[in-house]
C-alpha cells in the first residue's frame, strides 16, 4: 500500500468512530436525567417560559429526529449554540483550548525531559539505585491521582510557602494583548517580561502535575527500550570503537529505541488534552477541560456533544499524524 | 547600583501611584451574558448595574427607589398607563442619546426576543408608545402597583440600538450607559471596567476596577490574603469568612440579604397533603442549629416567606416547639409505634457546600420528636428541578433570590397557582389568589401591606412553604479599600469603591 493511500484509509477509517461517539454521546445526554432549559432557569420562570425555551431550543422535537438536525448541523462545521450563555460552541472553543493546549505542551515537554533523561540514565545503570528509584517513582507516580498530586503541590508551593500562584493563568494587576491565546507566546510576541513571568509562574504547578504523571509512562517506556537496545549488536560495535558513553547512550541507543516510544508519545500528547480536565478543575484553570466540566453541571448539550466532538477528531488527527510519521520511519508498518 | 536603586525606586513609586487608580475584585461567580433581555442571574445583573443606567434606581444603601433616567412618571387614574418623562443628558458610551426611541427599541425587543427574564415584563405590559423625543409610555395588561420596582431590574435598561441587535440576542459587552464601560473581557477570567466619561451621573471613585474570576472558594480566599485580588465578593465559605475576621489587616463585610430559603412541601403528596403534617414539620425544624452551626452567624432564622427588614413582613410562623409537633403529630394519627416516615430532598452543589449539613441538621431535628423517620435523599440540580416540576418530591429544600424588592416576589410567586405548580408545591387557595390580585391592583401601601399580612397569616397556617432561614451578604477586603455598602437591594457599586 503506498503511503497516500494508507493515509486515505486511516482517515476513512476515523470517520466512523467520530459517527459512533457522536451517536453515543447524544443519545446517552438525553437518556440520563437532567433537562438543560430547567438547570438554566430554575423553578422561577413561569412553566409557559420554560416551554417557550425548550421550543426555542428544539427540545420538544421527537429525539430521532433532534439527532438528525444536529448531524445535519455537525456535517455543516456548526457544533451549535450554547444554552448557557447563547454564544455559539465553536467559538466558546475557540476560547478555552489555548489554555488547554498550553498547558498540555508545557506539562508534555516537563515529562518528556523527566522521561528521557531520567528513563535512558537508569537503563545505562540498570539495577543501580538510579534505575529501582526510576522504577519506584513510575509506579508510583502512575498510582497516584492527579487531582490529589495537584492539591499537594497547591498546599506546599502555594499555600504555605506561597511561591506560586494556585490558580488562573495571569494575575489581576498584568495586562497582556492576547494574540494567539498562548500567554507564554503572547508575552514573548508583546515583549512583555512581567507577563511572561507572571504566565509562567501560573503554569508550573497545573503544568509540572500534569506533566509529573505523564512522566511516569515515558521513563518506564525510555527505559525498557534503551535498555533493549543497549543489549544490540551495534552498541556493543559503538562501545568497541571507544565512543564516549554519552554519545552512545544519547546518540545511539536511545535514538533507536524512538520509535515505539515515539508513538506512545504521541498517543500520550492527545489523551494529555482530555487529562487536563482534573488538573484544570484543581488549579482553576480555564481550559476546555473546566468548560467541559461546567457545561456538565448544566446539561449544555450542544456544548458537552461539541466538546467531546472536538476532543475526538483532535486524538484521531494526532494519531493519524504518528501514523504517517511513523509509517515515513518505517516502511513496515504500511501495510 | 546607585543607578539601579534609583530606577527601582522610581519604578515602585509610579507603580504606587498607578495602583491607586485601580481596584481588584475577585469572585467565584460567573458572567452568563450582558444582554438585559436575557440576563437573570446575579453576577450577571450586578455587572449590568454597573455598567448601564437603569430607568430607576435606589437610594445608596436604601431600598427606596428614586427617578434615574425616568425623571418623573404619570400614572392614570386607572392605574394601567404609565407615562415617564426620560433626562436628557444620558448618552451611551459611543454618543447615542437615551430617549423614548431607544426605551421603547429595548422594551420591544426584550418582549420579542423572549429571553430568561422577559416574563417579568410580558405578564405585565401590553403595549409601549414613543409619545414625544423625551417621554416614553407603557400600557399594562392589569393593575400592577410593583411595576416601577420591576424596572429597576436589568431587564428594563435600555440598551443601545446601534450595538443590540433586534431580532437576537448579543453576546459582546453592552455599549456602557453607566459609570463604567467594558475595556477587555476574557469570559470566565477577568472583566476589565474602565470609567465612562459619557456617563451623566457622578465619576467613579476609582477609574479602573479588575474583576477576577476563581473556580472555587479556596482560591479566592487565598488570593485575598495574598493581596492578589483587594475584594473578595461572593463566594466565601461560612467558616473562612469567620476565619478572616481574626486575619490583620482584612475587614469582614455583613449585611441584609433578600435571599431566603425554605421548605417546599408538595401538597398533592402523601402524607403532606394532610395540613398537620405540614404544621408538625414547621414545629419541629430546627432554625436556630442550622444558622448557628452551619452558618456561623452569618444567617437569621425566618420565620415568613416575606424576609425580615421588607415591608409587611411578620413573623407567622411558629418558633420549634417539638410537644407541640408530636401532639399535632397524634391527631394526624401518628405515633412512636406509628411513625411518619419521609424522604427529604436537597441538592448537592446549587446552594453550595453546606447544603448537606442542613439537610443533616434538618433530619436530626426531626427526628428529635420520636414520631418522625427522615431519609435523606439527593439530586443534581437539573435533576432536582426535574423531580420538584413532575411532584416527585414531597419535602425539599429551595431558596430563593428577588427579581425585584416588593413583598410581591416572596408571595406571588410562590402561592398563585401557576408560581406554586412552578416551585413544586402544587398548593391552591382561591382566598389567597384572590387576596394577592387585589394588592397588586391596590394603589397605597398602607392597603398593600394589610393584604400581604392577611396572606402570610393563611400561608403559616396551611404551610405549604416551610421558611428556614434568610442569608446575609458579605464582602471581604483589605483594610486599605473604602466604599463598601452592602445594600438590601444586593447591588453592589463599584463606583464607590475607592483606596484610602
Amino acid at each position: 500500500m503506498s503511503l497516500k493511500s494508507y493515509i486515505i484509509t486511516r482517515i476513512i477509517l476515523a470517520l466512523p468512530m467520530i459517527l459512533i461517539l457522536l451517536v453515543m454521546i447524544f443519545f446517552i445526554l438525553r437518556i440520563i436525567p437532567g433537562d438543560p432549559v430547567l438547570a438554566i432557569l430554575g423553578g422561577k420562570a413561569p412553566l409557559e417560559v420554560i416551554e417557550a425555551k425548550r421550543h426555542e431550543l428544539g427540545l420538544d422535537k421527537p429525539i430521532v429526529v433532534q439527532f438528525f438536525d444536529y448531524l445535519k448541523d455537525v456535517a455543516k462545521g456548526d457544533l451549535g449554540i450554547s444554552t448557557l450563555t447563547n454564544r455559539p460552541v465553536w467559538s466558546e472553543i475557540k476560547d478555552r483550548f489555548p489554555a488547554t493546549l498550553e498547558l498540555t505542551i508545557f506539562s508534555f515537554i516537563f515529562a518528556l525531559i523527566i522521561g528521557i533523561f531520567w528513563g535512558a540514565e537508569a537503563a545505562w545503570r540498570k539495577d543501580k539505585t538510579l534505575d529501582i528509584s526510576a522504577r519506584v517513582y513510575s509506579i508510583f507516580i502512575y498510582a497516584v491521582p492527579v487531582f490529589w498530586l495537584g492539591l499537594m503541590l497547591q498546599l506546599l508551593f502555594g499555600i504555605y510557602l506561597r511561591w506560586l500562584p494556585v490558580g488562573g493563568r495571569l494575575s489581576p494587576r498584568v495586562s497582556l494583548d492576547i494574540k494567539t491565546g498562548l500567554l507564554l507566546l503572547d508575552s514573548i510576541l508583546n515583549w512583555n517580561w512581567e507577563a511572561f513571568w507572571d504566565v509562567l509562574k501560573h503554569l508550573l504547578l497545573p503544568g509540572i502535575t500534569l506533566g509529573l504523571v505523564i512522566s511516569s509512562i515515558f521513563l518506564r517506556m525510555v527505559r525498557n527500550n534503551t535498555v533493549l537496545m543497549l543489549s544490540k549488536d551495534f552498541v556493543k560495535a559503538a562501545k568497541a570503537r571507544g565512543l564516549k558513553p554519552k554519545v552512545i547512550l544519547y546518540g545511539h541507543a536511545v535514538r533507536n529505541a524512538f520509535v515505539p516510544i515515539f508513538t506512545i508519545m504521541g498517543m500520550q500528547f492527545a489523551l494529555l488534552l482530555a487529562g487536563a480536565v482534573l488538573t484544570e478543575t484543581t488549579f482553576s484553570w480555564p481550559g476546555i477541560g473546566s468548560y467541559l466540566v461546567l457545561k456538565i453541571k448544566y446539561r449544555d448539550f450542544p456544548a458537552i456533544q461539541g466538546t467531546i466532538i472536538f476532543f475526538a477528531i483532535f486524538v484521531v488527527i494526532i494519531s493519524i499524524i504518528i501514523d504517517i510519521v511513523n509509517a515515513l520511519v518505517d516502511p513496515r508498518v504500511r501495510y | 547600583m546607585k543607578k539601579f536603586m534609583i530606577i527601582i525606586g522610581l519604578l515602585l513609586v509610579v507603580f504606587s501611584f498607578a495602583s491607586k487608580d485601580v481596584i481588584v475584585v475577585g469572585t467565584t461567580d460567573k458572567i452568563r451574558t450582558l444582554d438585559p433581555a436575557n440576563c437573570y442571574d446575579y453576577f450577571s445583573s450586578n455587572i449590568l448595574q454597573n455598567i448601564l443606567s437603569g430607568p430607576v434606581d435606589y437610594e445608596i444603601g436604601t431600598a427606596n427607589i428614586k427617578p434615574w433616567l425616568f425623571e418623573s412618571w404619570d400614572v392614570s387614574d386607572d392605574g394601567l398607563v404609565y407615562t415617564f418623562h426620560i433626562r436628557k443628558d444620558a448618552y451611551f458610551e459611543d454618543g447615542t442619546q437615551i430617549d423614548a426611541n431607544v426605551f421603547k427599541y429595548s422594551f420591544d425587543r426584550v418582549m420579542k426576543l423572549n429571553g430568561d427574564p422577559a416574563f417579568l415584563l410580558t405578564d405585565a405590559v401590553e403595549k409601549t408608545e414613543v409619545v414625544d423625543k423625551f417621554t416614553f409610555r407603557v400600557t399594562l395588561k392589569n393593575k400592577y402597583s410593583a411595576f416601577v420596582s420591576v424596572l429597576g431590574y436589568t431587564v428594563a435598561f435600555p440598551v443601545n440600538p446601534k450595538v443590540f441587535p433586534k431580532d437576537k440576542f448579543y453576546e459582546g459587552a453592552p455599549s456602557a450607559s453607566g459609570p463604567y464601560k467594558i475595556t477587555e473581557w476574557i469570559r470566565d477570567v477577568r472583566l476589565v471596567l474602565e470609567e465612562n466619561p459619557k456617563y451623566f451621573g457622578p465619576k467613579p471613585k476609582t477609574p479602573k476596577i479588575i474583576i477576577q474570576f476563581y473556580e472555587n472558594a479556596q482560591q479566592l480566599r487565598l488570593a485575598l490574603e495574598t493581596g492578589e485580588v483587594d475584594i473578595a465578593y461572593r463566594h466565601l465559605d461560612p467558616r473562612d469568612i469567620l476565619d478572616l475576621k481574626n486575619v490583620p489587616g482584612i475587614k469582614v463585610y455583613l449585611g441584609p440579604s433578600p435571599q431566603i430559603r425554605y421548605l417546599v412541601v408538595n401538597v398533592k403528596q402523601k402524607p403532606f397533603d394532610n395540613p398537620l403534617v405540614r404544621q408538625a414539620i414547621a414545629l419541629a425544624v430546627d432554625r436556630e442549629t442550622i444558622v448557628n452551626d452551619i452558618f456561623v452567624g452569618l444567617a437569621k432564622p425566618l420565620y415568613s416567606m416575606v424576609p425580615a427588614g421588607m415591608w409587611s413582613h411578620e413573623d407567622v410562623f411558629p418558633k420549634r416547639d417539638l410537644k407541640a409537633a408530636v401532639e399535632i403529630l397524634k391527631v394526624a394519627g401518628y405515633t412512636k409505634d406509628n411513625p411518619l416516615v419521609i424522604d427529604l430532598w436537597y441538592t448537592p452543589s446549587h446552594y453550595g457546600t453546606t447544603e448537606a449539613d442542613v439537610a443533616q441538621v434538618l433530619k436530626e431535628s426531626l427526628e428529635q420528636t420520636g414520631v418522625i423517620k427522615v431519609n435523606i435523599k439527593y439530586a443534581e440540580w437539573s435533576t432536582y428541578v426535574e423531580y420538584f416540576l413532575n411532584g416527585t418530591m414531597g419535602l425539599f429544600l429551595l431558596g430563593w433570590y428577588p427579581d425585584y424588592l416588593d413583598p410581591d416576589d416572596y408571595l406571588w410567586p410562590f402561592l398563585s397557582i401557576n408560581g406554586a405548580k412552578s416551585l413544586g408545591s402544587f398548593y391552591e387557595n382561591k382566598n389567597v389568589e384572590d387576596l394577592m390580585t387585589a394588592a397588586r391592583a391596590a394603589t397605597d401601601q398602607f392597603s398593600r401591606e394589610m393584604i400581604y399580612k392577611l396572606v402570610q397569616n393563611i400561608h403559616a397556617a396551611e404551610a405549604p412553604y416551610i421558611p428556614l432561614w434568610q442569608g446575609s451578604a458579605d464582602c471581604e477586603a483589605h483594610d486599605y479599600i473604602d466604599g463598601i455598602v452592602l445594600e438590601p437591594t444586593q447591588i453592589f457599586r463599584y463606583y464607590i469603591l475607592e483606596r484610602k
